[in-house]
């Protein structure tokens, strides 16, 4: 063997050895029931008035009870800290019962009063995660379990208060200037389990709370372990290090899907991928030497709709999302899909390009010259595409999309933008057509109120204030908006929202191209339980008020399954000494032999 | 050296300092986009929330206006908050640091060690098979993607074998004090550190053999020899104590970049430290983060490159009397 064979091999059975005994040395045994969660995000803060990410959403919904929940199957509302509840007259007061005993993880008791505290503080202070529910809301206290909320106006999201009850008795100590940058790490809360440690970048803990209104949980403890890197975090779900993983890459899915043991959930939470059109048509009135106007063959409602002709949602499902999403149909505004129209066969653009031809043709959109693109006023037309180079699957989408639209003979220029020019690029109306995603809140309100006339951009000061990327501005819709919002009749309410989410897709400005499931994977032998929220299509993890933790309960099984045996630990201990000497052996009769030269 | 020598590099570095300073202020505003309305898209957020997230997110008032605050601020040593976390930005790298410094450090100090060792043999004995071999092992190492080898390594010993955890600092069920702790960090730790050792060890390997190279042409050997001194003398007391000088402004840099040098390896491996945190920020992007660590990595450079400045004096009598 060569010296430097030698070298590699000794280095080799150095590293396995101390792999062995470092690890095993550092495992610690005691009799907690831990479940382990991997996932590719770490908190942005416990604040639960400041953060925005996912992570840190399932942190408060373990944290922090509402006064009334949302149901697991389908969002209704079910009693939380609240048991019961009654209206006034007018619907727009409810007078809350809360559960009796009811006290904080510190054992400090939880009463109407902090309640009351959390909407009038959050609405007075406007706090960031609170204000679109507690605006119109005014919250007083008569007694210890009695709770008065009153609307200004007609709230049809009332009785539902799922909102995050912050305990008074600590957030009374945060100023008015110091509530979006507390820190929140006190770990007072009354869900399931509270903030116990947070390693920024490694993982966060949180503790079973003895307080939990549903009594304490089977569980003792929930890590959450950030992985960086998505494949390491499938290694460790299939290795038994974690036992469930929220966002797992696309390209992992399909074989987890058919592994043993492991179960992998694609669930839906209504949120899409659309392509947007602008369709902006000089309303609202806006300055024309600051602002783009769209490709003025867009402001065609033919036009538009010979393109939701020419693309094919099944193919984009299936080549591009690799086959993990379903086709779209209306723009989805909750995850709820009973808010989601059935739309009949006359209504639905189904993938044609001879019929979005014969559109255009009909339209007067022809190829006088015969180059194969069609022409507005003498001039060819090309549209302005924006790819995201923040989205995986922005220019494969591109690829297909402009490809289509070449055979219905509509010609595309690419430009790619990062989403923060993409907003501005698109609030100054300086593009055609893009393709970006939205996920809804559960209530299907501001949802509907992006599409507003009054959300179109026309403030020349910030270009990226509007959220009506399409431009389109219908004051048919604006009605009916108004009218849900104040429709307290569940099923009336229902029916207003179908017909304006039919009316937007009539209108073939925002083409929904299929759904954007949250991929999810969890073991099936440590835990039982697991919750879709909402039933059958929702996911198990990181849904809108995450029920699985409450409900899961160990099987009993070990998690470390593939472990090593002490025999095996003191075997590769001995290797590892073995090859130490061998290192050691080996320089030091090189340098006697040098000694000798 | 002087006095005037002293000051003329100092004032060198400090003057590539403020450069810095103004150029990182500059270079994260080139794309025009407004952190607010990407960080907070599809919130709702009213005109209120809107403005009074501008305002402390620092982006209200001019751009003049703007980089003076900014100036004055990080004169202090107030790099302002994260975008993301709404915490001190000097407080978040304050808590990532001594990770990179580990794990970097640690890997530097081996690589050197090995690298220089490798490169004294090769050099030494230039032309043979073992020459051959620890030169073309260098070389392979020297251009081997770092995320790559970190990818294989990990995959081979963490998932395959399943000797070592699949990423982070410390295993959340670990003891939490004492050796048991220490033991789970150094098992955390050995893959990342064997992957930038491997990754680093070319170069130092490489400029240590052409520097043995070079010396070893010298009269100074020729005469050491002709005293009868060994072989092992020759080279341990005269050619490597002149060939190491090229080696330590290497060095010097390296250390520079122990703070910044692991954003790829640090991201396969989930290691919490600056790297990742860069990579985290420019997701973002997170303005405030970004601007606090590339001022931060460009002083460690900056104050490293003036140590090897400093140093080379010493070491090497010649610039001294020059």
């Amino acid at each position: 063997m060569t010296p430097v064979k030698l070298l590699a091999a000794a280095a080799l059975v150095v590293l396995v050895a101390l792999g062995a005994t470092t690890g095993a040395a550092a495992q610690a045994d005691d009799d907690n029931v831990v479940l382990t969660i991997g996932l590719t995000q770490d908190l942005d803060t416990p604040n639960v008035t400041a953060g925005e990410l996912v992570s840190s959403y399932e942190l408060y919904n373990l944290q922090y009870a509402s006064p009334t929940d949302l149901a697991a199957a389908d969002f209704a509302t079910e009693p939380g800290l609240a048991e019961s509840w009654e209206a006034s007259d007018d619907g727009r007061t409810y007078t809350y019962t809360l559960r009796e005993g009811l006290q904080w993880s510190d054992d400090t008791p939880l009463t109407a009063e902090d309640i009351a505290y959390t909407i009038n503080r959050a609405r007075d202070e406007d706090w960031l995660n609170y204000s679109s529910t507690v605006a119109n809301l005014e919250a007083e206290a008569p007694d210890e379990r009695t709770l008065v909320v009153a609307s200004k106006v007609n709230d049809p999201r009332l009785p539902g208060l799922p909102l995050y009850i912050v305990p008074k008795h600590v957030w009374e100590e945060v100023p008015a200037d110091g509530v979006g940058t507390y820190a929140a790490l006190d770990g007072v809360g009354s869900g399931p389990f509270t903030l116990s440690e947070w390693k920024k970048g490694q993982f966060w803990r949180m503790e079973a709370n003895p307080n939990f209104w549903r009594g304490q949980v089977a569980i003792d403890e929930v890590v959450f372990r950030v992985f960086r890197n998505a494949d390491a975090m499938v290694a460790a779900l299939r290795r038994g290090e974690i036992d469930a993983a929220h966002n797992v890459p696309a390209s992992s899915f399909p074989d987890l899907e058919t592994e043993e043991g492991i179960v992998a959930v694609a669930g839906e939470q209504g949120g899409f991928d659309y392509l947007v059109l602008n369709a902006y048509d000089n309303a609202p009135e806006r300055d024309t030497d600051v602002f783009d106007a769209p490709h003025p063959a867009l402001t065609d409602l033919a036009f538009r709709q010979a393109i939701a002709h020419a693309i094919d949602k099944e193919t984009l499902v299936e080549r591009v999302l690799n086959g993990i999403a379903t086709p779209g149909t209306t723009m989805s505004p909750s995850p709820n899909p009973s808010w989601i129209p059935e739309l009949t066969e006359e209504e639905t653009y189904e993938f044609d390009l001879e019929k979005a031809n014969q559109i255009l043709d009909d339209a007067g959109y022809t190829d006088s010259n015969g180059n194969g693109i069609r022409e507005y006023e003498g001039e060819d037309i090309v549209l302005r595409y924006a790819i995201r180079s923040e989205s995986e699957y922005s220019k494969p989408y591109a690829e297909f999309i402009t490809g289509w639209l070449e055979q219905i003979g509509i010609d595309t220029t690419l430009s790619t933008y990062d989403d923060g020019q993409l907003i501005e690029v698109a609030g100054k109306g300086d593009f055609d057509l893009y393709v970006w995603g939205w996920t809804p809140f559960v209530d299907p309100d501001p949802m509907l109120s992006y599409f507003k006339c009054d959300q179109v951009s026309v403030d020349a000061s910030d270009f990226s204030n509007y959220y009506n990327d399409t431009g389109l501005c219908d004051s048919e819709y604006d009605e009916l908006y108004g009218q849900q919002n104040q429709e307290l009749d569940l099923d009336a309410r229902q029916e207003i929202v179908h017909e304006m989410l039919t009316r937007f897709y009539t209108a073939a400005s925002y083409i929904v191209l299929a759904t954007s499931p949250d991929l999810q994977a969890h073991r099936t032998d440590r835990f039982t339980g697991w919750v879709k929220q909402p039933a059958d299509t929702g996911p198990v993890l990181f849904s809108n008020s995450s029920p699985s933790y409450w409900n899961l309960t160990p099987t009993g099984e070990s998690s470390e399954g593939d472990g090593l045996s002490t025999g095996g630990i003191v075997a590769i201990a001995i290797a590892g000494a073995l090859g130490l000497a061998l290192v050691a052996w080996f320089f030091m009769r090189r340098r006697t032999a040098e000694e000798r030269e | 050296m002087n006095a005037r020598f002293v000051a003329g590099k100092v004032l060198g570095a400090l003057g590539t300092l403020v450069f810095v300073l103004v150029f990182n202020f500059f270079l994260f505003r080139v794309v025009e986009s407004n952190p607010v309305a990407t960080l907070y898209r599809g919130r709702n957020l009213t005109d209120r929330q809107r403005d009074e997230l501008t305002r402390q997110f620092g982006l209200d008032g001019s751009k003049l206006e703007q980089f003076w605050r900014y100036v004055e601020q990080t004169v202090q040593l107030n790099f302002g908050r994260s975008y993301a976390t709404n915490q001190p930005v000097i407080d978040e790298i304050w808590a990532a640091a001594p990770q990179t410094i580990a794990l970097v450090g640690t890997a530097t100090v081996l690589s050197m060690v090995i690298g220089l060792l490798m490169g004294i043999t090769a050099g030494w004995r230039r032309g043979t098979n073992q020459d051959r071999v620890l030169t073309s092992t260098s070389i392979v190492t020297w251009s081997t993607p770092e995320f790559w080898l970190g990818m294989i390594l990990l995959t081979f010993f963490a998932v395959r074998l399943g000797l070592f955890p699949t990423g982070g600092i410390s295993d959340p069920s670990a003891g939490d004090e004492g050796f048991g702790k220490l033991l789970d960090q150094i098992h955390h730790m050995v893959l990342p550190c064997v992957t930038l050792t491997v990754a680093y060890l070319g170069e130092y390997a490489l400029i240590m053999r052409s520097s043995i190279i070079d010396v070893s042409r010298e009269d100074y050997l020729t005469l050491a020899r002709a005293k009868g001194l060994r072989d092992s003398q020759v080279r341990d007391r005269h050619a490597v104590r002149n060939a190491l000088l090229p080696s330590t402004a290497l060095i010097a840099i390296s250390f520079g970049f122990v703070l910044s040098g692991a954003i790829t390896v640090e991201t396969v491996f989930s290691w919490p430290g600056l790297g990742l945190l860069t990579f985290e920020s420019l997701r973002g992007p997170d303005l405030p983060m970004l601007q606090g660590l590339f001022l931060l990595f460009s002083a460690a450079v900056i104050v490293f490159n003036l140590v090897a400045d400093l140093l080379y004096p010493y070491l090497d009598p010649r610039v001294r009397h020059q």
